[in-house]
């Protein structure tokens, strides 16, 4: 076979250690043990101290936590992006394959994190609400359930997907400089649902108290969470140059230079230039 | 054996990879999905008295055809993975069931018959087999949309056909599932019979529910050839787009 006579490369192996699941098994590790205790949080208090905005009960168990959660995320926010940003890397033409390749992996754990925390907001805390909602009477936009929906578990999301997108711009000649539609999509479009609750809270605040789910005033939140489905283009993006570094660095074969990548990224992805390196 | 050894680390990297790719894919999809599903058609999803005969074998297919379309038109193009829809859907309803028991039936202490899922698997099936074997997503639209209009009712009816049956009820005819509905206090639920089954939905009789699965066919043909191609050409597209700073100075200036 021809590819045994490129066994022998002068390009550096990184260690299979680097393509480690540890920090992604930490991250959602922690998340899904903090939403655990969130929900046996929300059994405990939800009934018993959250159906009455005005009492004094209200205020500590849950404008109290409200209040917490925003200004820890906000914190976090500006300390995760921050941290991404201030420790860029500036030499992003002279990467080294192996650096690379080992920089696409920690990408990929990133959004992979960022992705369970989507599910946990848009999927299982949303539709808790849903359960909380169809059960009992609104009185407030800051009913429990949505201290922990809206206030937590989306802001949670947008943390991680927003480090997810300025890792990527910040560390990987890709997407250094020049916008993915997909990646952006990918986040940004589930961050906005977090915005959309203003038109929701000011609609179930002046026109509509019940809680029909299929309700126009509900839409928003639909057209937002499509954006879900541009991870399929996020990683037609990224796998082929995954792909091509992986050939380069086991097999020898030859790759875009890093500097290439980022003076025209979209030839990256070019299928052509794909099926060349492939396998 | 140098070369196996550097072969097997290679693969090795390329099958975590694999999977980072699956499972971010899923979980994404899940959210998106649900939220999806949940606000367009999840009242009829969530509790037993809405899934009547009508109204949810038309609104439930033809809001749901959508995401397996779009991931379909990747999975297929893209892979030759002939698993778009059927991945979707068992990720939504991993997604649903996650709720209605955890929240539903354990918090809220409603019972399970009462707030169990649909399920769209047999019929995202039919969708996957059609474009295996046909190969071509316009036959799929037509056919696989066809059908997965017509097979959602039938494929759920398993599950829902106890709940249909009549019952009087102080005097009144009424189904099972409109029974279950008075026995449990539902505050801030719109009441079904009050907004939607109206009229002549309910006095109507005979045959409504052919009438509603082939209507239901019909507009499922028509949506999944938007979300095909908005699959294709927008949410699976590779477009970058170069910052100010990255654009040449002579094309700044046109």
């Amino acid at each position: 076979m021809a590819q045994t006579q490129t066994t022998a490369t002068a390009v550096a192996r990184p260690p299979i250690t680097a393509f480690s699941w540890k920090s992604a098994g930490i991250a959602i590790g922690a998340l899904v043990v903090f939403d655990v205790l969130i929900n046996v949080y929300e059994r405990l208090y939800a009934f018993s101290k959250g159906l009455d905005y005005t009492s004094a009960d209200y205020e500590s168990y849950w404008m109290g936590m409200l209040f917490a959660e925003l200004v820890l995320e906000a914190v976090t926010a500006a300390g995760l992006w921050g941290w991404l940003w201030m420790t860029r890397d500036r030499a992003l033409d002279r990467l080294s394959p192996a650096e690379e390749l080992k920089r696409y992996w920690a990408l990929g754990l990133f959004v992979l994190t960022y992705t369970y925390a989507a599910y946990a907001g848009a999927s299982y805390f949303t539709e808790q609400d849903g359960t909380w909602h169809q059960t009992v009477i609104r009185d407030t936009d800051f009913t429990p359930s949505h201290v922990i929906e809206f206030y937590q578990s989306y802001p949670i999301y947008i943390i991680f997907g927003v480090g997810s997108l300025v890792y990527a711009m910040t560390r990987l000649p890709q997407f250094a400089k020049a916008f993915s539609l997909p990646y952006v999509i990918l986040v940004g479009s589930p961050a906005m649902i977090f915005p959309n609750v203003g038109l929701n809270e000011f609609g179930h605040t002046r026109w509509f108290m019940e809680e029909l789910f299929v309700a126009p005033l509900h839409w928003g939140f639909v057209t937002f969470g499509w954006g879900a489905l541009a991870i399929l283009g996020t990683w037609l993006q990224i796998c082929p140059r995954v792909l091509s570094l992986i050939n380069h660095i086991y097999y020898g074969k030859p790759i875009q230079s890093p500097a290439e990548v980022m003076k025209n990224p979209q030839s990256s992805v070019d299928p052509a230039a794909c099926a060349a390196c492939a396998l | 054996m140098q070369y196996s050894q550097v072969d097997a680390e290679a693969r090795a990297i390329g099958r975590k990879f694999d999977l980072v790719v699956l499972l971010s894919t899923f979980l994404v999809l899940i959210a998106g999905f649900h939220v999806h599903q949940m606000l367009v058609a999840g009242d009829w999803s969530f509790w037993v008295d809405w899934k009547d005969r009508n109204w949810w074998p038309i609104v439930a297919p033809i809001l749901e055809i959508t995401f397996p379309a779009a991931t379909q038109a990747v999975l297929w193009t893209k892979f030759r993975m002939p698993i778009g829809a059927t991945f979707c859907c068992l990720g939504l309803l991993f997604g649903e069931w996650m709720n209605r028991y955890i929240n539903f039936y354990g918090w809220t202490h409603y019972p399970l018959n009462m707030v169990f899922p649909e399920t769209f698997i047999p019929a995202a099936v039919v969708l996957d087999i059609v474009l295996m074997l046909t190969g071509n997503w316009v036959v799929t639209a037509l056919v696989g949309g066809e059908l997965w209009g017509w097979l959602f009712y039938p494929t759920n009816w398993v599950m829902i056909a106890p709940y249909h049956l009549p019952v009087e009820y102080q005097g009144a005819l009424m189904s099972l599932a409109d029974v279950i509905n008075y026995m449990y206090v539902r505050t801030s639920t719109p009441e079904y019979l009050r907004i939607v089954e109206t009229g002549t939905m309910r006095s109507f009789a005979g045959g409504v529910t052919g009438v509603a699965a082939f209507f239901s066919a019909f507009v499922s043909v028509c949506m999944y050839v938007p979300w095909w191609l908005m699959g294709a050409y927008f949410f699976g597209s590779t477009k970058f787009f170069k910052t100010y700073e990255a654009t040449p100075v002579e094309a700044r200036q046109h």
